[in-house]
């Protein structure tokens, strides 16, 4: 099957690790992955804070972008999210509105692609920790995907999943949020943070690039041995891996 | 100036109806599913739900045994005035109860031409409208001793027989509307139990102000 | 920034960082969760309940001027008056004139969120009569001088020990922990008070347009005592609180009840249609209805938001959103906190003084899950920010800000250079230590967060590369 990777734009700079092993994964299943260089921003930030003309044209940009693929994939429930629950409202009036629809349809967030895509749940993974998932805001309430990371995580060789106590709660990123109000944003990221520990999960796992930096370095600036990887980073390991520091590294590594 | 005739009435009138002019999006119609699973025995499901609600049910025979268990339950109180609603079916079973110092709904005392409750009165007994298994809840209305009556002292005693039982609220209402019960009387009441306060650290505690105990005797028959 | 909002931004900051206070609601909050669960069990299909809640509210919302109008017909037919009042002051004068009239001295007061928007109780206050609080939650918070915390449970931010010794310092003659003995103290206390009131003043939950019947729902029966006891019976509502049918409280009781205590039914449900009548034992002799519009008809016309309207003022969106679990009711400096009013007092009070509320949230989504009468509640803040940089009410330097990021983005080329450029400095000025400092750019974010590694190459270059290909 052909996809197209839709790599948000913060991941494409600060956490290329998830976009390379989403692109991994995908291929190891026998998908062919092409990467549109033209791509940049699907214009959430700017939507979200309430910027809506300046959000319009980077939408009309992605839908020309990605017109003519067949899936479209994406490392992120929250940008996955902006494409298909709000480019109609955001575009309409715009001569490409219809088109957009259209194009949302076959736009998913990774984890929905590969249980109710293309359906494999097992992608050949192997990572022998406890894990504890967090149920990202927009991949839970927006494309309503619950139990789908679940099945993945499940299947993966040595993988103990843990549910994390509020593991509903708002990781308190959200956006521009984080900065605007970080010191309750900062709060619910302590309370995220301790519920990983209160499970004794050694990694906390999401479908949100932007979740996991948050909690990251909150995590990190307590100095917690619990450490986050993406459901594309943890997915991408095959066989159990020798307890190097650099495999578990951060998300925003150099390569 | 007449009512209608207020300014600021015409005016809200006006802005609602200019607002109203631009259609708002209508919810998607679902199916009517059923909200709630149908009720088997109402009875039962009466009792169980008086049992979580802190009312006490006491099903009885008939109106007579009724009178009998009500007499019981005075005997336990401390002395006090005893208020119960003027109809029938009462002052036939008022026999039971004559030990104690009645106030009938419709007489009047001295220092209480309101023909209510005294302050310090022990228990309210009263008839009740309907019955409702959903929640375990009494309809009350003023005919039913007046609006006081279901409140004032800190137990509650509804005399109701099976036959004023119906499944659910829906029901209840339905019926309060053909017996014309919400156009003949100022004041209705649905009650589900003691009166409870949880604005303590969401600790249920009983008795806020209303009344701590609400008995509720169902006779089987009237006679 | 108006002053609201960096008044919000101080107090979030104090209360972020009160863990006691937070452990508190935390507690609250998941008794509530628990009871809600089991509520929302009782239901065969609640998402079909929340479609005919949301239905019923429809009707009645788009079809506003008719069912006042059948309602006020029903009511005044019944003997009721009532009051139309454009503004709070209106209500007010209203009310006062009418205490005065009658010479009432004490008021029994019944909790009313309407009473709280217009400061109803300090304007009768001023002109000497004493108002007492008998809602529970609602006199603790008056004893103490401060507004509720919560649109339902008005104290949750209290301890049994703070209250004890409010009382114990207020009512005398109560030295106890236990809630029994401090509800009981309360009892005593208000029992006075609703015996010696000649004014009783209730709020209404709905206002039943098909039998002119307004509905008030309490647990403690603090609002039947007062709508029995006293001779005048003054409730408020706003215009938008009409239903069209008695049948319609078949559902909407159980769902209000569900969602905010997660009771299957609140414990007194109450119709008034008016003062007594001739055949009635006792009763008031007066009833006025006061109905209070202050900026309701105005969101009437955002068709787009309508149906912020639909509000039942339920509280469960307040108990599920995590940034009111942060912080607390108090800290948002509006009647009506949480979720619900971070959407409508910009529209009540002013977006310029009140845009922050809309952007203080994290749009989880949390609160449009519970509401039981289905509003957008997330979207709808996301709307009030879109209205806010529309009107041009953001500061110019976000406004260029984004001018800029977007012209970045509409480039390939341009994103790619600025990107490996923003990553280059970053780089430098970590080494140079300047994390966490003045210097920081990522000032906000680095007073919480450890820096974050900063990759040599983007995804693009690596994939250039020909990453990706195992």
């Amino acid at each position: 099957m052909k996809v197209a990777l839709f790599i948000p734009c913060f991941v494409d700079q600060l956490m290329p690790d998830v976009g390379v092993d989403t692109a991994k994964v995908l291929r190891r299943i026998g998908c062919d992955v092409d990467f549109p260089m033209e791509q940049t921003c699907c214009g959430q930030p700017a939507f979200n804070a309430g910027y809506w003309n300046d959000a319009r044209p980077l939408g009309e940009r992605f839908v020309k972008i990605f017109r003519d693929a067949q899936a479209v994939v994406c490392p992120s429930g929250s940008c996955t999210t902006m494409v298909r629950n709000f480019y109609s409202e955001l575009l309409a009036g715009s001569a490409l509105h219809d088109e957009a629809v259209q194009l949302c349809q076959r736009v998913y967030e990774f984890s929905e692609f590969l249980v109710k895509v293309v359906n494999r749940l097992d992608v050949g993974a192997a990572f022998p920790h406890r894990v504890g998932y967090h149920d990202a805001c927009h991949a839970l309430r927006e494309l309503r995907l619950k139990q789908e990371p679940r099945e993945i995580l499940r299947r993966v060789r040595g993988l103990e999943l843990v549910e994390l106590p509020y593991c509903e709660d708002c990781c308190g990123f959200g956006g521009t949020f984080a900065v605007k109000f970080n010191t309750i944003s900062a709060a619910m990221g302590e309370a995220k943070a301790s519920s990983a520990s209160t499970a004794n999960a050694e990694f906390l796992t999401s479908t949100d690039p932007s979740c996991l930096l948050h909690i990251d370095g909150i995590l990190r600036r307590q100095n917690s041995r619990v450490r986050t990887l993406h459901l594309a980073n943890i997915l991408a390991r095959t066989e159990p891996a020798a307890e190097r520091s650099s495999e578990f590294a951060a998300p925003g590594t150099a390569q | 100036m007449a009512q209608t005739e207020d300014p600021r009435r015409q005016k809200i009138l006006a802005r609602v109806r200019k607002a109203l002019a631009s259609p708002a999006q209508k919810p998607p119609q679902h199916s009517v599913a059923a909200t709630y699973a149908p009720i088997a025995d109402p009875l039962e499901r009466f009792r169980s739900e008086c049992a979580g609600n802190n009312t006490e049910c006491i099903v009885t025979p008939n109106l007579r045994a009724s009178a009998v268990a009500i007499a019981d339950v005075l005997a336990a109180l401390p002395a006090g005035e005893i208020f119960i609603q003027d109809a029938p079916e009462l002052r036939a079973m008022g026999g039971a109860w004559s030990r104690h110092a009645v106030h009938w709904s419709t007489d009047t005392t001295p220092g209480n031409s309101n023909k209510r409750p005294g302050e310090s009165s022990q228990a309210t007994i009263t008839l009740a409208e309907t019955l409702v298994a959903q929640t375990g809840s009494v309809l009350v209305s003023s005919a039913c001793g007046g609006r006081a009556a279901p409140f004032v002292a800190p137990l509650h005693i509804v005399v109701a027989t099976a036959a004023q039982l119906v499944a659910d609220l829906e029901v209840a209402l339905a019926r309060v509307r053909e017996q014309g019960t919400a156009l003949k009387n100022s004041y209705l009441s649905l009650i589900t139990g003691s009166s409870r306060t949880a604005d303590i650290e969401k600790i249920l505690v009983m008795g806020a102000h209303g009344p701590r105990r609400l008995i509720v005797t169902v006779a089987l028959s009237k006679e | 920034m108006s002053s609201a909002a960096a008044e919000f931004l101080r107090e979030a900051a104090t209360k972020s960082a009160d863990l006691a206070h937070r452990e508190i609601i935390r507690l609250g909050i998941d008794k509530y969760d628990e009871a809600a669960e089991r509520g929302r069990a009782r239901f065969s299909d609640w998402q079909a309940a929340r479609q005919r809640c949301q239905e019923i509210k429809w009707e009645a919302i788009n079809h506003q001027d008719r069912y006042l109008l059948q309602f006020e017909q029903q009511l005044t037919a019944r003997g009721g008056h009532v009051f139309w009042a454009e503004t709070g002051e209106d209500a007010r004068a209203y009310i006062t004139r009418l205490a005065q009239r009658c010479g009432v001295r004490t008021i029994a007061k019944s909790k009313s969120m309407v009473a709280e928007e217009i400061h109803l109780a300090a304007a009768l206050q001023k002109e000497g009569m004493q108002v007492f609080e008998t809602d529970l939650g609602e006199f603790i918070v008056q004893l103490r001088n401060e507004p509720p915390y919560h649109i339902v449970t008005p104290a949750m931010h209290l301890t049994r020990t703070d209250i004890s010794a409010l009382f114990k310092e207020k009512l005398g003659g109560v030295d106890s922990n236990d809630p029994q003995e401090l509800v009981g103290a309360a009892r005593r206390w208000l029992r006075q008070a609703f015996f010696a009131a000649e004014m009783g003043i209730t709020g209404a939950n709905f206002l039943v347009a098909d039998c002119g019947m307004i509905a008030v729902s309490t647990n403690e029966g603090n609002a039947d005592l007062g709508m029995s006891l006293p001779r005048i019976h003054v409730a408020l509502s706003g215009i938008e609180k009409v239903i069209p049918s008695l049948k319609d409280l078949a559902i909407l009781w159980p769902m209000l009840a569900t969602s905010g205590t997660g009771q299957p039914i609140t414990c007194y449900n109450t119709l008034i249609g008016g003062p007594r009548t001739s055949n009635e034992t006792d009763g008031p002799e007066e009833f006025h209805l006061i109905l209070l519009d202050n900026g309701r008809s105005e969101l009437l016309e955002d068709a787009e938001q309508r149906d912020v309207l639909h509000c039942i003022r339920c509280g469960a969106c307040l108990n599920a959103c995590p940034v009111f679990r942060t912080v607390g009711g108090h800290t948002y400096g509006t009647t009506y906190p949480g979720p619900i009013g971070s959407v409508l007092t910009p529209h009540l009070r002013g977006l310029d003084e009140y845009q922050h509320l809309s952007y203080a949230s994290s749009l989880c989504g949390a609160c449009t899950d519970v509401c039981p009468v289905k509003i957008d509640l997330h979207h709808h803040l996301l709307h009030n920010r879109r209205n806010a940089v529309n009107e041009a009410r953001r500061p110019w330097n976000e406004r260029l800000g984004f001018k800029l990021w977007r012209w970045t983005m509409m480039g390939a080329g341009r994103f790619t250079v600025a990107g490996a450029f923003g990553r280059g400095l970053l780089r430098v000025l970590y080494r140079l230590g300047v994390q966490g400092s003045a210097l920081d750019p990522l000032g906000p974010w680095a007073r919480f967060h450890a820096a974050p590694r900063i990759p040599a190459k983007s995804f693009r270059a690596l994939w250039r590369k020909g990453i990706g290909a195992d």
